[in-house]
């Protein structure tokens, strides 16, 4: 069985390439486009990892992932954000965050980061 | 009768034009509704087409030959690129490259006659940052429109053209204060690479202008290249326009190195107020303790600006608040304001009165207290 996405980011251009990479390399993956949808996908769905933007309309990344833990919904997430300050990337791994991946990204080198942490 | 009549007339007239207007208005909207639906639409296409063709190299992008002239596709391009870094990237200039595109742009740029179009093509190649466009943006760094300069300054920035730096430095004196603040950002890109440039232009424009000199000494201060220290202190002792000097002042503070301490040390004794105070602060930025005694003597100074800076410089040099305590004493009044007011900004006050109330307040202390309450009595 393939393992499960969700890319939340409300980029247009961001979940088209992790989208064509991700089923390119045989995950089954689902988008949200702002942190209110991926709060309720997080919430409603069972996913083996979430690919997470920091800055989206309605919750911000790391809103999200707090209320998905006071829920007990314990994800893994890599966060994929163009704000990389110390505080938001502390912050992310201290909230649990597996990895924190700067935007522009190589899209060769986030897939193995996400095989690593789905092996 | 008649009368009446025109006047039916000339009202039946002005309604049929506006109503015409409006139908003119309300079609426009619709057919500018329909075309930009239609870039959208576009667009997502393109940006679904090019993520996979990055996801699967092995995929060939089969695009029309107008495809490469569609504004749609050049913004999906540019947005995929500036999202992606490594082979990604390299297999986006490897697309731009194939469909000719900063050819193309080049050309819309050159050729183009209505300025909407030549400033997108300004704006894609800068965004491009193709190496091929780089003689074009260079032609244009003296265009007539100015926002067709900025980008072709920003794009010759974005490839990184180290001969771009001369020219740009160049149009300082002839560029108007914003597109010169846009070129400073484009310099900023360069960094050390542009310290010299900025220098020489500095040793010969001092002289006979003021903004353009200014502006680079700004980014020779942002730039932060400690080569720059030295040419900067030859500049204050040499230009006599005061703009340029307090620039200078600013700069040589926020390149925060020693070496400057004893040629700021100098002007802080100088007739203009404004220069005084900036020194005063910029000693307080390199943050040498060497610059208390100087910055105590500021203390004293005629104007309240150069007081409080000194004080606010003292606060944060080594050693500093030993004078800012022995200015609470000073029989000058507004010394020993300056001098409690710089202390309370750093919270010896709450300091002094939790000593107070534990019955260890110093005579310091006490001084500092009873200043603190006047200056409130004083204000209330």
């Amino acid at each position: 069985l393939s393992k499960r996405i969700l890319v939340a980011d409300d980029s247009e251009t961001i979940r088209s390439l992790l989208m064509s990479a991700l089923e390119a390399n045989g995950y089954d993956v689902s988008v949200a486009t702002n942190g209110t949808e991926t709060y309720d996908k997080g919430v409603a769905g069972e996913f083996d990892l979430v690919i997470l933007d920091q800055l989206m309309p309605g919750l911000l990344g790391l809103e999200v992932i707090e209320k998905w833990r006071e829920e007990g919904v314990d994800t893994p997430v890599i966060m994929l954000s163009g704000v990389d300050d110390d505080h938001t990337v502390v912050a992310s791994l201290d909230m649990g965050a597996l990895d924190f991946v700067r935007k522009p990204f190589g899209l060769t080198e986030l897939l193995a980061r996400i095989r690593q942490r789905l092996s | 009768m008649q009368g009446i009549e025109f006047v039916r007339a000339t009202v039946l007239v002005v309604f049929s034009l506006n109503a015409l207007l409006l139908l003119v208005l309300i079609v426009g909207k619709a057919i500018h509704r329909r075309i930009s639906a239609g870039l959208q639409q576009r667009r997502s296409l393109y940006i679904s087409l090019l993520s996979r063709h990055i996801a699967l190299p092995e995929s060939e992008l089969n695009l029309g030959p107008k495809v490469g002239g569609d504004r749609a596709f050049l913004d999906a391009l540019i947005d995929v690129r500036n999202n992606v870094t490594g082979p990604e990237s390299d297999a986006l200039s490897g697309v731009v490259d194939r469909m000719g595109i900063a050819t193309a742009a080049a050309r819309r740029l050159e050729k183009g006659v209505f300025l909407s179009r030549r400033l997108r093509a300004a704006v894609a190649l800068a965004e491009l940052a193709d190496v091929s466009s780089a003689p074009v943006l260079m032609r244009h760094l003296s265009d007539r429109d100015p926002a067709i300069r900025i980008q072709c300054a920003r794009g010759l920035g974005r490839i990184g053209w180290t001969p771009a730096i001369d020219a740009i430095v160049g149009r300082f004196k002839l560029e108007t204060p914003w597109v010169r603040s846009r070129f400073a950002d484009t310099l900023v890109g360069f960094k050390q690479r542009a310290t010299w440039p900025l220098v020489a232009y500095l040793k010969i424009n001092h002289r006979f202008e003021t903004d353009g000199p200014v502006s680079a000494i700004h980014t020779l201060a942002t730039i932060g290249d400690d080569q720059a220290v030295r040419p900067l202190i030859e500049l204050l002792a040499e230009a006599r326009d005061p703009e340029i000097r307090i620039a200078t002042v600013e700069a040589l503070g926020a390149l925060g190195v020693p070496l400057a301490i004893r040629p700021l040390r100098n002007v802080a004794k100088t007739d203009d107020w404004r220069v005084r105070a900036k020194a005063a602060a910029a000693l307080g930025d390199i943050g040498d303790g060497a610059a208390a005694p100087t910055l105590a003597a500021g203390l004293t100074d005629e104007n309240w600006w150069v007081r409080r800076n000194s004080a606010a410089s003292l606060a944060s040099l080594p050693g500093g608040h030993d004078h800012l305590y022995a200015a609470l004493r000073s029989p000058d009044r507004f010394a020993r304001d300056a001098a409690a007011e710089a202390l309370a900004d750093v919270g010896a006050v709450m300091g002094a009165r939790q000593r107070q109330s534990t019955g260890e307040a110093t005579g310091d202390d006490l001084v500092l207290i009873d200043l603190i309450e006047s200056q409130v009595t004083v204000t209330s």
